[in-house]
């Protein structure tokens, strides 16, 4: 456990609190809350005096392993938790923890009770230590009022109105500020909490944001820009100092469309450039544009996850909203899995996610042709002894499903003709099964129809998609009716469309014509009704016109 | 997961164990699902252990008999089981159907039970 107390800001004031141990700490602490409130401070309210920023005023919070969590889920978590709303200062990540200041005794109390209350994704409590501090570096070094309206001005010279874009490319050696010995070091938190103040009272409405050129190396400071531009669709990053793509994951609340960030060590870390986009893609799924060029069509899913996933007993056929999600995925789905390169559909897989699919054949000869490529992964527990090979078959690494589903052929879903049974609601999970047809569109059983049933087990993704941690499926050859109602194939039948209903006899004569000619039943039929039902001349008829040539080969039956 | 798959015995004898009951005495079943569970069969929901019963009792065949030719286990985070099944089946005197049906498993103390169930027909008898 890491000793909190060796961060050089907390400073040893008679209210600190000195322990290495938790339960000791926890003990101390009860009694210095106690104490906190009987003292209760003189009428006035806890405001930090600007100037010196050393008050007892200031709380630092820290979650230890808080690396692991998104920031704007643990700030939701933690907020959900307390009686009244807080403002975090300075939210940063340091080695493996997350800090944030806040100002009050209330507050810090309140938080200091949250501790073990919240729940991550492994069911694993988050422990939250709170601890006197003095103020945080964008308080304590605050842009003085002369400082900050120059400032104003300077961003204001670089503001493109019809744009509604800011260009703060290489702001430290603007000359309006080095003129005024002005040093504007957006690595700083002070300065970039000022720019960012600036901007969430001047430009509120921003769409674009230039930060080219400004020696970036971690974006904590920019990942308040969420709350105060959440408008902003453009962010040019490029020549700064990142090292890595998980700098991005801090400002991944923003719904960018365009991003650019060449010119960041960052680039050079990726194998090639389509693993570069994809990563850059898992963390902002509506982007269109990297570094100038457009990117394939996202895949996006406009309905706010967090209100759909309830569990809701009083409508459980399922809500409008959760219908149109799962449609809306499944087009979005089929069209990158149909498209040729299933590489795209890594964005709807998490690390840990299950593929495995199953034919209703168990050796390789039995099966028919169209599904002989489907039986090397065919997992059917019911046969399927070998233990290594069941381990194998069952895809479990997102790196692993997506090799295996590129692997399958190449398919043409029909989706106007899927069933969808939405058959589980959870406030976390969704569970929904596919029942549908595809074409195979390569190679040697091209055209040949197969009929689906999928699972899929989703959980709320990042950024308002589905995320799927389930995926099984089983496939088998349509049946004929499938194959005729889907992608709409016409049926050429000889029958006229008046046609009259066969009584028993007649149908018993039309099977025993076929099966003495050896004719497809409505030929047969046809021969009898030309010849008046007249079994034996109609036999006659049909032996004279074969002897002649005359009936065409289409219509004897096919050996099958 | 990267220990013995325990999902597989797991699904493997609930599958078992259910259609044994189905085939025997279809009203036994309600010592599988919960008050929480939900049946979605061809398309219908029923929720709660008694409606699932009543559903399943009430369906209009005497004998019924299972065979399976699939089946397909996985495991959800949250220690879930999805088990897949996929079969033909013949009720009374009809004519053999095949059918899908999917399990969700969930460990409530020491026993599994299912918490959502989905049946479908298939449109025909494959394999």
């Amino acid at each position: 456990m890491r000793d909190v107390h060796k961060d050089q800001q907390l400073r040893h004031t008679p209210y600190s609190i000195r322990c290495d141990r938790r339960m000791k700490w926890h003990s101390e602490d009860e009694i210095c809350i106690t104490t906190w409130r009987n003292r209760k401070p003189p009428g006035r309210k806890m405001r930090q005096n600007t100037q010196d920023g050393y008050t007892r005023n200031w709380f630092k919070v820290t979650i230890p392993y808080g690396i692991k969590y998104d920031k704007s889920w643990l700030m939701n978590s933690i907020q959900s938790h307390c009686s009244a709303p807080f403002t975090p200062v300075d939210f940063h990540y340091i080695r493996n923890r997350a800090c944030f200041f806040v100002q009050d005794a209330t507050t810090a109390s309140v938080l200091k009770d949250v501790s073990y209350k919240i729940c991550d994704d492994e069911n694993r409590k988050i422990c939250i230590f709170v601890n006197h501090s003095t103020a945080p570096y964008s308080v304590k070094n605050k842009l003085k009022p002369g400082q900050m309206e120059m400032l104003k001005l300077t961003m204001n010279k670089r503001y493109n109105v019809s744009q509604q874009a800011l260009d703060l490319q290489n702001l430290r050696f603007d000359p309006d500020l080095m003129g005024r010995d002005i040093d504007i070091i957006l690595n700083r938190r002070n300065c970039m909490a000022a720019t960012l103040k600036i901007i969430e009272r001047n430009f509120p409405e921003l769409l674009s944001l230039n930060l080219c050129n400004n020696k970036l190396y971690q974006l904590d400071g920019l990942s308040d820009i969420i709350e105060k531009a959440p408008k902003v669709k453009t962010l040019n990053l490029s020549k700064n100092k990142l090292e890595s793509a998980w700098e991005l994951g801090k400002v991944k609340g923003l719904k960018l469309e365009e991003l650019w960030l060449e010119g960041n060590p960052l680039c050079s870390t990726f194998s090639d450039q389509s693993a570069y986009v994809s990563a850059i893609r898992d963390c902002f799924p509506k982007l269109l544009r990297l570094d100038g060029r457009e990117l394939s069509a996202p895949m996006i899913v406009d309905i706010d996850s967090s209100e759909i996933m309830k569990p809701c007993k009083e409508n459980f056929t399922g809500s409008e909203t959760l219908k149109h999600l799962v449609l809306q995925f499944l087009q979005q789905y089929y069209s990158i899995y149909d498209s040729g390169d299933r590489q795209g559909l890594p964005r709807c897989l998490p690390d840990e996610a299950c593929f495995s699919l199953a034919i209703p054949f168990d050796a390789e000869d039995s099966a028919p042709n169209s599904l002989r490529k489907y039986f090397e992964d065919s997992r059917n527990m019911k046969t399927l002894k070998d233990p290594h090979l069941k381990g194998e078959l069952l895809r479990h690494t997102k790196r692993d499903i997506v090799d295996s589903l590129s692997a399958l052929p190449k398919t043409q879903h029909d989706l106007s003709s899927i069933l969808v049974d939405m058959w589980c609601q959870t406030e976390w999970m969704l569970c929904f099964s596919v029942n549908g047809v595809f074409k195979e569109v390569e190679g040697q059983s091209q055209g040949s129809v197969l009929a689906f049933t999928r699972t899929f087990i989703a959980t709320p993704g990042g950024s308002s998609s589905l995320c799927i941690v389930n995926d099984e499926l089983f496939v088998r050859d349509a049946s004929p009716q499938e194959t005729q109602s889907a992608f709409s194939i016409p049926v050429s039948t000889l029958s006229s469309s008046s046609e009259p209903s066969l009584s028993q006899e007649q149908q018993e004569m039309v099977q025993a014509f076929s099966a003495q000619s050896g004719m497809k039943l409505e030929w047969s039929q046809k021969c009898l009704q030309d010849n008046e039902w007249n079994y034996t001349r109609a036999g006659q008829v049909f032996t004279m016109l074969q002897t002649e040539g005359k009936i065409p080969a289409e219509a004897f039956k096919q050996i099958s | 997961m990267g220990d013995k798959p325990v999902w597989e015995p797991i699904g493997s004898s609930f599958i078992q164990h259910y259609y044994q009951l189905f085939g025997n005495d279809r009203t036994q079943l309600s010592a599988v699902y919960i008050d929480a569970s939900c049946l979605t069969w061809e398309g219908q929901q029923f929720q709660g252990k008694a409606a699932i019963v009543e559903k399943l009792s009430s369906l209009p065949f005497q004998k019924i008999q299972h065979s399976l030719m699939v089946q397909d286990h996985q495991p959800i985070p949250d220690s879930f089981i999805i088990s897949m099944v996929v079969g033909q089946l013949k009720a009374d005197e009809d004519p053999i159907m095949g059918f899908h049906q999917m399990f969700l498993l969930k460990n409530i103390q020491v026993a599994w039970v299912c918490t959502d169930d989905m049946f479908r027909l298939a449109l025909h008898n494959f394999g």
